[in-house]
């Protein structure tokens, strides 16, 4: 199969030249070293990359394949993205994979729920890396300076999650017992009434840019429910099933970004329905509770002597909240970011952070990169987590170095 | 703000209407009045080859496709990037305002697929790493300066008039400009920046123009940094003027389509 793939590759990019198709790409290593224990290498990838890109009148695509070598020697071939764009006058059309990106937080996923997550390596993959393309139509139709934009995904894609040997893989919950797992419900059946459906509006102006969004869609995450055996006898847990499983949500919301005095303020907020939490409380056989869920961003951009600043509030809430539910009523993150160039764009520096309010955790990432030649770049960069606990300190014992060199072409 | 323009319309980039003032009655302020106010076209596009030059003679070279609005009221310009490869897809768009609003600023990268507006860069900035600071692509208007007419004298076959101007703002980054303006068509023809030291800092020549739809356009540039001995030199190819280009080229769509 693979060396039919390759063959089609190849026979791809022979013809893409006598179609004046534009070829682009890039080659890069990324080699990253825990400085923990044995200072062991966390990730040692190859990747090759291309983008086979036309342009007419009325009909346009794009094809992304790309290659990963790992350092266990295997090989992943996969498409970023894959699709066909019709222009008309006043609206567009693109059918294929794609990646559909919205809001304006940074960093983080409010209403940005249409394309689903690559979180093998967490969240630290370049974020074009971390979004996984879904096989969808989207029609935009054009009037003044807004946009509306009608979504149908036919196939629901969720989230690639770490394995679990994997060391972002997050620690399971302290069980009594070794649980079995159920993954019978885990799947979601690919039928038409399994779709999931988003609509978006945005406009853009002088005075703000605004857009609001609404989806029905499956949770990219699983969520697991869990149920318990109990002894009539004796009263103890006899055996624990893990039945994880995608419930559907409805989620609607909005993001805008408004300048004041030479600040770029920016907001983003979402009500979710339908969101599944677990419990301990005794009355939910599965160890689930439904609630409502709020979540929503506060940020500013500002730009001073060259350097370019950002910091954003995030807070996550549960509606009508009980307190047996496991997460926190209120779970508050904040986010900063600091660039600057050197050397004429040579030289970058920057820094990017999470801090989470709740377990005073955070993750911080230093970055520095050297572009050699146009198109040529190398970069270092750290990623330390603190605390122990909490979304980021969960992985205190990765903490790492890296270094990226990168061709584009 | 102000950033690069195709056809430079900027305050050394101008012919003048060929009034028939008499170059005694002339002073530095209407001399540049005339510079600044020249027609231009309603619309511009291009395409930028920017070709950055360091002391040992390493060049870099930025390729970008220009389109420029302008209704009078607000001037609109959108870039899309065509190399180096890294940033090929990126387009920026700048909406700048003769009332003295700020201007608005966007960018669409193609990594984040999305178009984000950004705060307005400090026109002290330089433009992609070349030698332009974003104000020095701008149109400075006549009344930000004191002018004073120096003197006339030939650069190559073309008589120029020679004006200083002294900003108003103390703080402006440069302590004075020195321009020599063409006297049969008022077109800027070389300038020297001097910074807050009076110390020569650069020199912009124009090595070529051509009147193109009955408009003079420049279309070869080369600013030099004396003090670092780096230069910046920008062709201007494929220019055309007011051939009608819409106002959806201005928009969100364009951005992300880049086209």
């Amino acid at each position: 199969m693979k060396k039919l793939l390759y063959m089609l590759l190849a026979t791809f990019i022979s013809v893409s030249a006598f179609e004046n198709v534009n070829i682009n790409g890039f080659v890069r290593n990324y080699s990253g070293m825990l400085t923990g224990g044995d200072n062991e290498f966390s990730v040692i990838q190859n990747t090759f990359s291309l983008d086979f890109r036309k342009k007419a009148d009325r009909i346009g695509f794009l094809v992304s394949p790309y290659l990963k070598h790992y350092m266990n020697d295997s090989l992943e071939l996969n498409l970023k993205e894959a699709y066909i764009d019709m222009y008309f006058d006043n609206f567009d059309l693109r059918i294929g994979k794609q990646q559909i990106i919205y809001g304006k937080a940074e960093g983080i996923f409010i209403t940005d729920v249409v394309s689903p997550k690559d979180l093998s390596e967490f969240i630290l993959p370049v974020f074009d890396e971390v979004r996984i393309g879904v096989t969808s139509a989207k029609l935009s139709y054009y009037k003044g300076t807004g946009i509306f934009e009608l979504t149908w995904v036919p196939v629901f894609t969720p989230n690639t999650l770490p394995d679990a040997s994997s060391i972002w893989r997050p620690p399971m919950p302290d069980f009594p017992v070794t649980p079995a797992f159920d993954h019978s419900d885990t799947d979601v059946e690919n039928k038409i009434e399994n779709s999931e459906v988003f609509a978006r509006y945005s406009a853009m102006g002088s005075k703000m840019d605004y857009e609001m969004v609404a989806g029905y869609f499956f949770s990219d995450d699983p969520v697991m429910n869990v149920y318990k055996e109990i002894d009539s006898g004796t009263g103890e847990i006899t055996g624990i099933t893990v039945a994880p499983e995608h419930p559907r949500l409805f989620m609607a919301g909005g993001s805008m970004g408004l300048p004041v005095a030479g600040y770029v303020l920016r907001g983003e907020g979402a009500y979710y329905s339908g969101k599944m939490f677990q419990t301990q409380d005794p009355a939910e056989k599965n160890s689930l509770t439904e609630k409502d869920f709020l979540h929503y961003m506060a940020g500013i951009d500002y730009s001073l002597f060259g350097t370019t600043l950002s910091a954003q509030f995030v807070q996550e809430a549960i509606l009508d909240y009980d307190s047996e539910i496991d997460k926190d009523e209120f779970s508050s993150t904040i986010t900063f970011l600091a660039k600057k160039d050197f050397l004429r764009e040579k030289l970058w520096l920057e820094l990017f952070g999470y801090y989470g309010l709740n377990e005073e955790d955070a993750l911080i990432r230093p970055k520095i990169t050297y572009f050699f030649a146009d198109g040529f770049d190398v970069s270092a960069g750290a990623n330390i987590f603190t605390r122990d606990s909490g979304n980021f300190g969960q992985f205190d014992d990765n903490d790492m170095v890296y270094a990226k060199i990168k061709y584009s072409f | 703000m102000k950033i690069i323009n195709i056809i430079l319309i900027s305050a050394l980039a101008f012919i003048g209407s060929f009034t028939a003032l008499k170059a005694e009655e002339m002073t530095g302020k209407t001399i540049m009045e005339k510079v600044y106010y020249n027609p231009s076209g309603d619309d511009t596009q291009g395409e930028l080859t920017m070709s950055l030059i360091n002391s040992r003679g390493d060049t870099r070279v930025r390729k970008l496709m220009q389109y420029t609005k302008d209704d009078g009221k607000t001037e609109k310009k959108i870039m899309f990037f065509l190399s180096p490869a890294d940033v090929r897809e990126t387009s920026f768009m700048n909406w700048s305002y003769t009332d003295g609003r700020d201007d608005d600023q966007w960018i669409y990268l193609p990594a984040l697929k999305r178009v984000k507006r950004i705060s307005s860069d400090s026109k002290g900035d330089y433009f992609m790493g070349s030698d332009f600071t974003y104000d020095d692509l701008g149109d400075r208007h006549p009344d930000d300066d004191e002018h004073k007419l120096l003197r006339t004298e030939k650069i190559g076959d073309y008589e120029c008039f020679v004006v200083e101007s002294v900003p108003k703002d103390e703080d402006y980054m440069y302590s004075k400009t020195i321009t020599w303006v063409m006297k049969e068509n008022y077109l800027g023809l070389k300038r020297e920046f001097y910074d807050d030291r009076d110390r020569l800092l650069k020199v912009l020549n124009i090595k070529k123009f051509e009147k193109i739809s009955g408009f003079w356009t420049i279309l070869e540039t080369e600013m030099h940094n004396v003090q670092k001995d780096h230069r910046t030199q920008m062709v201007f190819d494929e220019v055309k003027i007011n051939t009608g280009v819409s106002e959806s080229k201005f928009t969100e769509r364009s951005m992300t389509m880049g086209r």
